[in-house]
Parts: C-alpha cells; sequence; structure tokens
C-alpha cells in the first residue's frame, strides 16, 4: 500500500500491515494507518494494548515481523537522515539526572549534529519554549515532575523535527505542567508540525487531538476524528430528571424533545444531559474489565 | 565524529559528578598504591627494614658480652631493649617485643677464646605469633658473634696472645681428649709462627682471616634498571591496576544504567548507529583510564621516584591495559539486566581476575599451581606490561608479548560484549 498523500495532503507516517510479536505476544496485529502533515494524532488504549510498541515500530527502535514503515514520503525510519526528522519523548523520563537542563538537552541536540551557534541557539529556543529557561543550570534531580517532563518535551524538540512522538508526555504532573504542556502542543501544531500523541487520558486527546486511533491487544479497534468515534460508538446522550416522585433516566438522542414530553407528563425539579465523549466510546471499544 | 565525542564528554561529566564513582577511579587507585608502597617499603632495594624488636639480658656481666650487646645494638636489623631476665620473658609473652637474647655466665670468655673448647652459648625466646622472624634473629645473632670473634683472630697481638693463654689451658686440662690434645699443641705453634712471620701491614689479619666472601651480585636499578628501587615500584603498576578494574565496573555499569533508564532508548532515536553510541562510551572509558594512569605515573614520579625506564614503552603498555579493559567493559555490561546485577557479577569476576592476576597479592608468593593459573588473567600481563616498562627494563619487543596479550583480550571481550549487547536490545 502506498500513502504518500492523505486526505489530500502529503503523509508524514504511514504504518502498513505491521505485525510484531515478543514470543507468544502478539504486540502489534495487522496494524496501518496513515498520518498526515500537520496533524496531531491520538493513539489511545489500555495498559499492554500495543501502543508503544506502535511508536517504537514508527520511530524505528523495532523492526516489524511483518509490514512497512514509511516516512515523510517514503524512508525508513531505520535510515539516519529519516531519523533526524523525528523528535521523541519518551515515556520514561529519558535523561541524566546529573546533568543540568541546558547539558541535557544540548547534549542531545549535539547528538543530532547540530553545532556552533546553531546549537545554542536551539538550546536557548527549545528550553525557553518550555518554560525551563531560568532553571537551565540547575541539575535535572533538583526538577519536580512538571519540570522533568517539559525538559523531556525540549530534548525532543531542539532539532527543530517536523515529526514528534510524545509518549504519555503528562504522566504524573500537576495541573499547572500539564496545561502548559497542552499549551507547548498547540504551540507546536500551529507551527504545523506532526504530532503522535499518546495517552490515556480522554480529555487530553479530546482537546488536542485531530484524529484519534483506539488500539487494544495489538489491533486498531477504530480510527477517526473525535465527534465521528463519539458519533459512531459513545451511543446516545442519557437524560436524567427528577420529579416529585423519583428520578428516571432516558437513553435519547434529542434531549430536548426527550426534555419536553418529560415536562409534559408533570413537573420536574430537576434534569441532567449526559452527552457520549470520547471515555464513554473508549470503554465501550475496549471493555470495562480491568488491565493489570 | 562530533557524536562519539559528544557521548563521551557526557560520560566524563557524570563520572565526575558521581562522588562514590570517582573516589573509586581516581583516588581508590592512588592510596592504593601509597598505602601498599609504604606497607611494604622494606622489600624494594631503596626502603628501610622496619627494625626488629628485642631484649637483651646480660648475665654474664663482662667485657666481652658487654662488647657483643654493643654490636647488636649498632645493627641496624635490631632495636635493642637492656633488662632482666623476668622482664623480657614478660615482653614478650604480651608481644611488646619479638624476642629476648640472654647473654648466660661465660658468654664472653668462650667469645674471646674460641679454642677453649666451648663454643658461645646464647638463649632466647620468640614470640610464638612471630615464627617467621625466628630464623632471621638466629642469623642475625650467629653473624653478629662471628663478627666478633673476628675481632680478636684479625688482630696480630690478640692473636698471639690467645695462642699463648690457649696452650696453657690446653696443657692445664686434663680432660681434654688426647688426640686433640697433641693436635692443638703441633698447631697452635704453628700458627704462632705462621702470625710471627707475616709481613708486618697494619697490625691486622683482616685479609687472611677474613669471612668467605660471598658477594651478593647487587643488580641495582641505576646500573641495570632490572631491580625495582623501592616498593612503589611494585605498587604503582597495582594501583593502577585497580584504576582500570574501577573504570571497567564503573563503565560497564553506566551502560547497564542507560538502558535501565530509557536513555538508551533516547540515544537511539538520534540518527547515530548503535556502532557510535557504543564507541562513545568506550572513548568514555578509554579517556577515563589514560587519564588515570598517567596520573598515577606522575605522581608515583613526583612523589614516589617511581621513574619509568622508557616513557614510549610506559605509554604503550598503557594504551594497551587501557584497550584492553575497555573490551572487558563492554563484556561486564552484557553479565546482567539490572545494575545491580551487573554491578554484582562485574565485581566478581573483576576479582577473580585481580586474585588470579597478582593485584592482591603478588605473584610471587602464590603457589605454583596458581602462578600458572594466572597466565589467563589479564591483570597479570596488564601488570607485567606495567613493570616491563618502570623497573624490568624490557625491550620493545620483549613488550610485545604482554601487549599483545591484552589486546587481544580486549579485541575478544569488546566483540562478545557488542554482539551480546546487540542481541539484549533486539530481546
Amino acid at each position: 500500500m502506498l500513502c504518500a498523500v492523505y486526505n489530500g495532503k502529503p503523509a508524514m507516517l504511514c504504518l502498513n500491515q505491521l505485525r510484531k510479536t515478543f514470543g507468544t505476544l502478539v504486540a502489534v496485529d495487522d496494524l496501518s494507518l496513515e498520518i498526515g502533515r500537520g496533524e496531531v494524532f491520538g493513539l489511545l488504549g489500555p495498559n499492554g494494548a500495543g501502543k508503544t510498541t506502535t511508536v517504537n515500530l514508527a520511530v524505528g527502535l523495532l523492526a516489524p515481523d511483518h509490514g512497512t514503515v514509511t516516512l515523510d514520503g517514503g524512508g525508513s525510519p531505520t535510515d539516519p537522515k529519516v531519523r533526524a526528522k523525528i523528535g521523541v519523548a519518551p515515556q520514561a523520563l529519558a535523561l541524566y539526572d546529573e546533568l543540568s537542563g541546558e547539558e541535557n538537552v544540548a547534549f542531545f541536540a549535539k547528538l543530532q549534529g547540530l553545532t556552533g551557534r546553531m546549537l545554542a541557539e536551539r538550546v536557548r529556543w527549545s528550553l525557553n519554549f518550555v518554560d525551563l529557561w531560568d532553571r537551565r543550570g540547575d541539575r535535572m534531580s533538583t526538577y519536580s515532575g512538571g519540570m522533568k517532563r517539559r525538559l523531556n518535551l525540549a530534548v525532543a524538540v531542539v532539532h527543530d523535527p517536523p515529526f514528534l512522538l510524545l509518549d504519555e508526555p503528562t504522566v504524573g504532573v500537576d495541573p499547572q505542567s500539564r496545561n502548559a504542556i497542552f499549551d507547548n502542543i498547540l504551540v507546536l501544531k500551529e507551527q504545523g508540525r506532526t504530532v503522535i500523541y499518546t495517552t490515556h487520558y480522554m480529555e487530553e486527546a479530546q482537546r488536542l487531538c485531530d484524529r484519534v486511533g483506539i488500539i487494544d491487544q495489538g489491533k486498531l479497534l477504530a480510527l477517526d476524528t473525535v465527534d465521528e468515534l463519539i458519533a459512531a460508538h459513545g451511543g446516545k446522550s442519557v437524560l436524567t430528571v427528577e420529579r416529585t416522585d423519583g428520578e428516571v433516566s432516558v437513553e435519547t438522542d434529542d434531549p430536548l424533545a426527550e426534555l419536553d414530553k418529560l415536562r409534559q407528563q408533570g413537573e420536574l425539579l430537576r434534569f441532567r444531559v449526559d452527552r457520549p465523549d470520547l471515555e464513554r466510546v473508549f470503554l465501550n471499544l475496549t471493555g470495562r474489565h480491568l488491565r493489570d | 565524529m562530533q557524536e562519539i565525542i559528544a557521548l563521551a564528554a557526557k560520560d566524563l561529566r557524570l563520572l565526575v559528578r558521581d562522588r562514590a564513582g570517582f573516589f573509586f577511579v581516581f583516588f581508590f587507585p592512588l592510596v592504593y598504591c601509597m598505602f601498599f608502597g609504604a606497607i611494604f617499603s622494606g622489600s624494594g632495594g631503596g626502603g628501610m627494614v622496619s627494625a626488629m624488636k628485642i631484649a637483651v639480658v646480660d648475665e654474664d656481666g663482662t667485657d666481652g658480652s658487654r662488647e657483643f650487646i654493643r654490636t647488636l645494638e649498632e645493627a641496624e636489623e635490631l632495636a635493642v631493649t637492656l633488662t632482666d631476665r623476668a622482664t623480657a620473658r614478660n615482653a614478650v609473652r604480651r608481644g611488646k617485643l619479638v624476642a629476648f637474647v640472654i647473654l648466660p655466665a661465660g658468654f664472653g670468655e668462650s667469645v674471646a677464646n674460641p679454642f677453649g673448647g666451648g663454643m658461645p652459648r646464647l638463649e632466647t625466646g620468640i614470640d610464638p605469633s612471630r615464627r617467621a622472624e625466628a630464623g632471621m634473629l638466629q642469623g642475625l645473632l650467629t653473624q653478629y658473634t662471628y663478627l666478633t670473634i673476628k675481632e680478636t683472630l684479625t688482630d696480630r697481638t690478640k692473636m698471639k696472645t690467645l695462642i699463648a693463654d690457649s696452650l696453657v689451658g690446653i696443657g692445664n686440662n686434663e680432660e681434654l681428649d688426647p688426640v686433640m690434645r697433641t693436635t692443638l699443641q703441633l698447631f697452635l705453634p704453628a700458627l704462632d709462627s705462621f702470625i710471627t712471620n707475616l709481613p708486618e701491614g697494619d697490625g691486622g689479619l683482616g685479609g687472611s682471616f677474613g669471612q668467605v666472601a660471598i658477594d651478593q651480585a647487587d643488580v641495582a636499578h641505576e646500573e641495570t634498571g632490572e631491580n625495582p628501587t623501592s616498593s612503589y615500584d611494585i605498587s604503582f603498576p597495582q594501583g593502577m591496576i585497580w584504576g582500570l578494574i574501577g573504570c571497567a565496573a564503573g563503565f560497564g555499569i553506566s551502560l547497564v544504567t542507560e538502558r535501565t533508564k530509557g536513555t538508551l532508548v533516547r540515544l537511539r532515536t538520534a540518527p547515530i548507529g548503535r556502532g557510535r553510541i557504543l564507541a562513545g562510551k568506550a572513548l568514555a572509558c578509554f579517556s577515563t583510564t589514560v587519564t588515570l594512569q598517567i596520573m598515577l605515573l606522575l605522581i608515583g614520579w613526583l612523589a614516589f621516584r617511581v621513574s619509568p625506564n622508557s616513557l614510549a614503552l610506559a605509554g604503550l603498555a598503557i594504551i594497551s591495559a587501557s584497550l584492553c579493559f575497555v573490551g572487558i567493559m563492554m563484556f561486564l555490561s552484557v553479565l546482567g539486566k539490572t545494575e545491580q546485577a551487573a554491578g554484582g557479577i562485574g565485581w566478581a569476576v573483576l576479582l577473580i581476575l585481580a586474585m588470579l592476576g597478582g593485584g592482591m597479592v603478588p605473584l610471587i608468593v602464590m603457589p605454583g599451581w596458581m602462578q600458572s593459573l594466572s597466565h589467563v588473567s589479564p591483570v597479570k600481563w596488564a601488570i607485567v606490561a606495567m613493570e616491563g616498562a618502570i623497573w624490568r627494563n624490557y625491550s620493545f619487543f620483549e613488550m610485545l608479548f604482554p601487549c599483545g596479550i591484552l589486546l587481544g583480550v580486549g579485541v575478544v571481550c569488546f566483540v562478545i560484549g557488542v554482539r551480546a549487547f546487540s542481541w539484549a536490545q533486539e530481546g
């Protein structure tokens, strides 16, 4: 399958019938998807669904047992020239505690081939971008959890890559840092970068992502915009009314019409409408059993 | 190349900021060199032997016994305390002194008159825990007793008086064997005549009656460069080995840490190959080991007169040993999946190599079978190469053997490590 063009725009990433196993465990099973340039794509799934394996396949850290990964019009992520276009913020904080924030960013920038003035400018830009310039000289071991996550993002963007892979970038951070990271991602989106964003937090995906793919047991269960996913898999809205004789809940496609009908039957004290959201889509698709 | 240098610089920066690691890599070897150099400072050519503390009891009280005690007091090997028998015995029992020596009544006479029929007798008592020194003390006492007798035998006047007194004593001694008496009565006048007819010189008979001259070949460092000038010549190569061991263990574990902390994943997402990542680690390890060895050699040279016979060969030894331990570092990094496992297994392997190779106990004191076994340890060849450059006066061709072994071990370990490391990543 060729996917040089997606939705009228050149595709940034194309995963074609990917399969990856570890022993008897099938981590990714016949997974295909295309991601367009400038798109923020959310990859959702419960623990052990295959998100990180998919990410590792996409950036060339793992070789697929079957299928192909092409990036930026046909290049393989194992090619250093292609890999230079990728910025990765791994789920684990992959940084050096005993180096300062600036040293961490500069070190990874050098590995990307930056030198001299360009190196200094990009380090300064990325630290300013995540609002850590003032703490650049402090060792990372002294940073808070949120600062470490922001530094993780700074390292991912220091070489100005057009394609970013952010693996659960807001795990364990306070609301302030989380919002700061959201703002960073929206800026990156405005700059036209392509972002793959994996997360457990549905509201994050709903807020940030143009499209969302839901993966479980290595298979892609659904792939569309948030609104379309909700329409297809979210089910009906739930109207709950409180009357003098008790509380009534009704599933409906038209809560206003249903509310009007119930009002004619008697006096209503209070009412509430629960609209379907991405979380309900996620649970409907992946089930409610625990994934330990 | 910029990426490899950046990787190495990062590792060196991390090493400097890890105080415990920095201590073990840089200061522990120096402490080792100085500590063991000081302990064994008597074993080399330039050191001082610490004097053996003994008590001497003079129960004779004659000029002869006092002369003998004076000789013992002047001996560098002995620290003499004059005391009585009970005090001396008690001091040795309590471990304060190594031994006591009692000069019994008649000792002075027997030393002054060796032809009188009685051998000089001494009574000694040694601390049971210091048996090793017993033989040494016996030798020293024999030596100094002989020296005292020699005083008499090499003085013409004293000798003639001794012969005359001895002839009188022999004549009066009815218990003496008749054959022996006749022999001595023939020998001693002949000896007296011989001494009388000797040409006049300085009055001494040293040339005629000197002890057997056993000249110990003093293969001094200044003359041939084949002996250590001090114990530091021995301890510094050993200390340098401990530096190499510390580096190999430290960098091997750091490679595992990269994997467990996830930084290895991030390094692999950079547009550089695995070979460069490992080359960066190897360069950091190599530059640290070379720096460490040069630093130790400089300190040894400036403070302890550890002077290599050949700087070029010392450089060859340093580079060979460093490359060997870079390979070992790579090998150690695949022995465990966690830092704890890699550290535990790595140190165990290195300590065994150090024990076998003479890094802990000098090879010379090991039993024969262990000395044969030591050939398998690169530690041995690193010490041999280092000593070859510092004081064994190896030629370039003699250096090739230990250095070749070191390079071979390094290459084999590095290749095994790289292959196993790649496999671990795939797994």
